[in-house]
């Protein structure tokens, strides 16, 4: 059985106090997570439901014009710039009034994501671990969502489908790992959706999956969907040639080429694709192929249980299609989280540092701190599972 | 007030050690030459609200440790950044 308390808390307290920062992409998070000391956590597999209590949950995302994409300079210097201010505020949130006392452990995020914003938060990491004299936990940011979604969820052991804007993948606990059974071969969905927003120029505020989403339920056509590749490869899927497909006709839309008879009527010269349209279709093909690859893995596992996490994870038209493919399997349940959760935050990052940490990890020396943009969800070993 | 220093090295090429001037303007702030918001993204429109605090000063208006320190930091980075550009710029000429 596995024992969760296997490092006490600091100072003879009866609780576990994480810092969580987060800045593997365009989000800067930074979290104070609290766990209670329970005995049932001695002796149980019960790392889903450590009782945990946000203290503090804050965010900065950075934000570009239309049309643009988040450059890795300026991504790690809007991090650079804004992680102390966000630090101060989610310690004065959390009333924690004396790091160096009331935190047991600093848990950043070492990978995988954009290097140099990586980089602008592990510095902030290793120099608050040696202002206050806290332990450093490096964390792996796909396993930080997991674990974020299981504690929220209370979801025991699920099928998880992790959507963002730099991963795609279908992934199942086995033998102290979480297992990858099927990925994107290309690009992530989040990217893809991110892309379509560029060529649309619509705004990256809140964030461009976001105004996907509301385009689409705008989309007065419902019935009749634009034909897209469909291009689930056994368990994986891939997605960049939808993007390139779906880009050449918003480029033929707004330039108003009446050739492409996919977009307007060859006799008439009448427009029958709206954006709308565009957003609705690329949304329902782009769902429905990771819908499939979620079953047949639920099917692999004989799971009955889906928890979708990643920022993507938040789009309700996803959720629905899913919770339809669940009520058609015995017990089928949907697990998700809100855009609290689901969209990168510091307090996922603590979540999955500080049962680390209680299970003994610590890293020993700073130059177990680099950071790394390629970091494999099954590279972690999950210590803190049956 | 001790000073940073920075010192580069490579087995192909002698150290070159970078250090602070406290009388040159660009170790008095922390608005770097080098580390500002890129043109590309200025050229698309971008505001530019991440820009670094100010160098805190006391009543008097002398800079706090700290803040001097940022400033020394951000005129030291501006050094070095100019030194590696002009590093990869020596590289490419002889690729090319």
């Amino acid at each position: 059985m596995v024992n969760l308390n296997t490092v006490r808390p600091k100072n003879g307290r009866d609780y576990y106090i994480a810092l969580g920062l987060e800045g593997s992409a365009n989000k800067l998070g930074v979290g104070v997570l609290k766990h209670p000391l329970l005995p049932q956590h001695e002796d149980g597999d019960l790392s889903f439901n450590c009782h945990a209590e946000i203290l503090a949950n804050v965010r900065d995302t950075y934000i570009t014009p239309p049309g643009e994409g988040f450059l890795p300079r300026d991504t790690a210097r809007h991090h650079k710039n804004w992680c102390i201010r966000l630090i101060k505020q989610a310690l004065k949130e959390a009333s924690i009034v004396n790091p160096s006392l009331d935190i047991d452990v600093i848990c950043f995020t070492k990978g995988p994501g954009m290097g140099a914003p990586l980089h602008s938060v592990a510095i902030a990491a290793r120099t608050c671990s040696l202002l206050w004299e806290v332990p450093l936990i490096g964390v792996n940011h796909c396993v930080g969502h997991i674990e974020m979604g299981r504690e929220i969820t209370k979801a025991v052991n699920p099928v998880v489908l992790y959507v963002s804007g730099g991963n795609t993948q279908v992934i199942a606990y086995s033998e102290k790992r979480y297992r990858i059974f099927g990925e994107t071969l290309d690009i992530a969905i989040g990217n893809c959706l991110d892309r379509f927003a560029r060529t649309l120029r619509i705004p990256n505020a809140p964030s461009p999956g976001y105004n996907i989403e509301q385009l689409a339920k705008r989309c007065a056509n419902k019935e009749t969907l634009l034909e897209l590749p469909y291009t689930v490869k056994g368990m994986d899927l891939s997605m960049s040639g939808i993007l390139a497909y779906i880009d050449s006709l918003a480029k033929d839309l707004f330039r108003g080429n009446k050739k492409n008879k996919t977009l307007f009527d060859p006799k008439t010269g009448e427009q029958k694709v709206t954006v709308e349209d565009l957003c609705y279709s690329l949304q329902e093909n782009l769902f429905a192929m990771l819908v499939e690859i979620t079953e047949r893995a639920m099917a692999h596992v004989n799971s009955n249980q889906v928890l979708i996490v990643g920022g993507v994870g938040c789009n309700v038209r996803l959720q629905e299609m899913m919770q339809m493919m669940c009520e058609d399997r015995a017990n089928g349940q949907v697990h998700a989280t809100d855009e609290r959760f689901c969209i990168d935050n510091g307090v996922m990052i603590a979540q999955a540092g500080l049962l680390q940490y209680r299970m003994g990890d610590v890293v020993k020396d700073l130059k177990e701190t680099v950071v790394t943009q390629k970091f494999r969800t099954d590279e972690v070993y999950v210590a803190w599972r049956e | 007030m001790l000073h940073p220093t920075a010192t580069y090295s490579l087995p192909d090429i002698e150290p070159t050690r970078f250090v602070v001037n406290p009388a040159e303007a660009r170790f008095q702030t922390t608005d770097g030459k080098t580390t500002g918001a890129s043109p590309h993204v200025l050229n698309a429109g971008q505001v530019d609200r991440d820009k670094p605090s100010e160098p805190r000063r006391t009543a008097t208006g002398e800079m706090t440790p700290l803040g001097q320190l940022r400033a020394n930091l951000t005129g030291l980075q501006d050094d070095i950044n100019e030194f590696l550009t002009h590093r990869m710029e020596l590289a490419k000429g002889k690729k090319d």
